[in-house]
């Protein structure tokens, strides 16, 4: 939780006052609106079951997009194969133009794609910061000797990555729990180190996989204001969620999946007023 | 322990601390470790006019708790940090001891290079069988149950080699350019001290290892294999990192034990031995570098004092003497104790009842009086 129960009318957490620089570092690589995600006819079945089916779409840098649809209707999937999770039977995936597909998760980090998990995967044993500096790995580079040894450039690295890191959790607001073991944490603020840890790779595109789920509502709008921060340090979001709330509320387009294809794409407003999506997804509510 | 706190203190290292404040913060950094060195360079002193009445020669036992805490720490780094367990350890320190008492035997290499190139082959030997590393939980226990039963054979029927079951004799004691170690006029007290400064240069450059970045992603892959990949880090090589190091310690163990003790045989290195330093690591506690000194002090005295208690009690009950093992099975005993009163192992067990002593979840104390 952003704070703490019953707490209600106090205030929640503070923004350092501008970007992080070093967040915003790559801002520069490659202009607004370009396509820094291009999937096309991606498919993935397991046991002659297509959980994701021919799904093509891009994402424009800069943007915040959401993926919805119903359960299981391949969403999770989607970024498992985009992270190198799974590899999939058929398709392309581009990242700024190269191909991601069949690289292993650590190499598809380090190119600038980072994610969080529908259900909660952070380190519980380690420390909160600690969490946030096994982020920077793929940025840092100090070799087992160099660390054994505390040679000069793993001492400095070290003292960097802890002053960096620190960045990070002020920007979701765990500043304070830096030292705190990381399961100690009530779990919406589990969910916020995850995306500060994410956001510690660099990433220039950010997968959120259901970020609001199992927050209440006053934790769920400070979730949007983050993400708009997210958005303004020059990182592309992509978000699977179910709070159509938050969805309608922050995302510039919408892409719907039902059994792992692709039904519907568009803004908002479309995507609300397309009667597939109410006849698969909304249609009990609208 | 004190490595998982690291990040919260402040910083050493970093420019525009003065000298004092950088030694005090040194000195605070290391006071487990300077505690131990102190403790261990005064040990000698009174330890031989106690060994007597105690009926265990501690300078000796001594020499093989600094053995084992070599082999220990790196098998804590692979199962406490990393996550990934080995049953086959033993033959490792197998390896260490053949190659470097061979080289010494056959190739009359001096005993201060054979020890060296041992633990490079066994290093190497365990880069080559890294690929067991795939496996995961008791897969990777049973897979590198038969490495160690593989090269229990191979170390006993090899006989032009290793001379089977009857080993190697007659091994050159420890010795350096200039300084005779094993000749020397008191060699277990020279040993002594040559094996615990070796044990200390160990734990100090693993202590500084956990803490590091390369700790942290050991770690991280302990706990969560796929958010470590995701998060950058290259799972399977962390583990291969995790494993060669500590099949080098287990081999640089096994190397100068075979120097120190002068004869090896296949029946040395067994899956005993590779459970002993097991227990070691989780009797001592997992995931902490000084519990591996801890456990292996443990696991090794124990044994010696059960074998003892006969003298200092004077005589011991025919029906207890006529089980000729009672020695094992009161160091049983003790071990099952340990996990259920100390399951995170005795250094952290202890340090966590200290720190969290009014929590009665943590201190079994405290629960029943809470409850009354």
């Amino acid at each position: 939780m952003l704070k703490e129960k019953g707490s209600e009318n106090s205030p929640g957490i503070t923004f350092p006052p501008e970007i992080p620089t070093s967040c915003a570092r790559d801002l520069e690589k490659g202009a607004a609106g370009d396509e820094i995600l291009k999937v096309s006819d991606l498919t993935k079945t397991f046991g002659g079951l297509a959980a994701v089916k021919d799904v093509s779409f891009s994402v424009r840098r800069g943007m915040i997009k959401a993926i919805i649809g119903p359960n299981g209707a391949g969403k999770t999937t989607l970024y498992d194969l985009l992270t190198g999770l799974y590899q999939p039977d058929k398709g392309t995936a581009l990242f700024e133009g190269k191909s991601i597909l069949g690289l292993p998760p650590h190499r598809i980090a380090a190119l600038g794609i980072a994610r969080t998990f529908q259900t909660v995967r952070i380190f519980p044993r380690m420390t909160v910061r600690e969490n946030v500096m096994v982020g920077m790995h793929s940025r840092t580079r100090s070799g087992m000797t160099g660390c054994a040894l505390r040679l000069p450039g793993s001492i400095r690295e070290e003292a960097w990555m802890e002053e960096e890191s620190m960045t990070y959790l002020d920007l979701v607001g765990l500043e304070m729990q830096s030292d705190n073991l990381a399961g100690a944490l009530p779990f919406g603020q589990q969910r916020l180190l995850e995306i500060a840890r994410a956001l510690a790779t660099s990433p220039r595109l950010i997968l959120l996989d259901e970020p609001a789920s199992g927050l209440n509502a006053y934790e769920t709008r400070e979730l949007g204001e983050i993400i708009f921060r997210i958005r303004d340090m020059g990182i592309t979001v992509l978000l699977v969620e179910h709070d159509m709330g938050l969805v309608m509320r922050i995302s510039e387009e919408i892409l719907v999946l039902d059994y792992g294809e692709v039904i519907a794409e568009g803004t908002p407003e479309e995507v609300r007023s397309d009667p597939k999506v109410i006849e698969a997804y909304l249609g009990a509510d609208v | 322990m004190r490595e998982k706190g690291s990040p919260g203190r402040p910083s050493f290292g970093i420019p525009g601390s003065s000298l004092l404040q950088r030694a005090a913060s040194l000195l605070g950094r290391h006071l487990i470790f300077v505690g131990l060195a102190i403790f261990l360079a005064v040990f000698p002193i009174w330890a031989k006019p106690l060994s007597r009445p105690l009926g265990i020669n501690l300078i000796m036992v001594m020499r093989m708790v600094g053995i084992y805490t070599v082999a220990a720490v790196g098998l804590n780094i692979l199962m406490g940090y990393a996550g990934q367990i080995s049953l086959g350890h033993g033959a490792f320190l197998g390896i260490g001891a053949y190659t470097s008492a061979l080289l010494a035997l056959k190739a009359h290499l001096p005993v201060w290079l054979s020890i060296p190139v041992a633990v490079v082959v066994t290093a190497l030997v365990g880069l080559l069988v890294a690929p067991v590393l795939r496996l995961k939980g008791h897969y990777l226990a049973m897979a590198t149950l038969g490495l160690g039963i593989i090269f229990y054979v191979f170390m006993r029927e090899m006989t032009w080699l290793t001379g089977g079951n009857n080993g190697l004799r007659e091994i050159p004691a420890l010795s350096f350019p200039g300084v005779k170690i094993g000749q020397a006029r008191d060699y277990l007290r020279a040993e002594y001290y040559f094996i615990w400064t070796l044990a200390l240069i160990v734990l100090l450059l693993c202590s500084n290892l956990v803490r590091s970045r390369v700790g942290r992603a050991m770690r991280a892959l302990h706990e969560s294999e796929v958010a470590a990949n995701v998060m950058g880090v290259d799972v399977s090589w962390e583990k291969i990192k995790a494993f060669v190091l500590s099949t080098g310690l287990a081999g640089l163990a096994g190397a100068v034990f075979a120097h120190i003790q002068g004869y090896i045989d296949p029946n040395l290195f067994t899956i005993t031995l590779s459970i002993q330093l097991v227990t070691m690591v989780v009797v001592g506690g997992m995931e902490s570098i000084w519990g591996a000194v801890a456990g292996a002090g443990v696991i090794t005295f124990i044994p010696k004092i059960v074998e003892a208690l006969p003298k200092w009690l004077g005589e011991v009950p025919r029906w207890v003497e006529k089980y000729s093992n009672y020695e094992g099975m009161v160091f049983g005993l003790i071990l099952v104790l340990t996990m259920i009163f100390l399951p995170s192992g005795i250094t952290k067990g202890l340090a966590d009842l200290v720190r969290y002593r009014r929590n009665p979840f943590v201190n079994p104390f405290r629960k029943k009086a809470m409850e009354e």
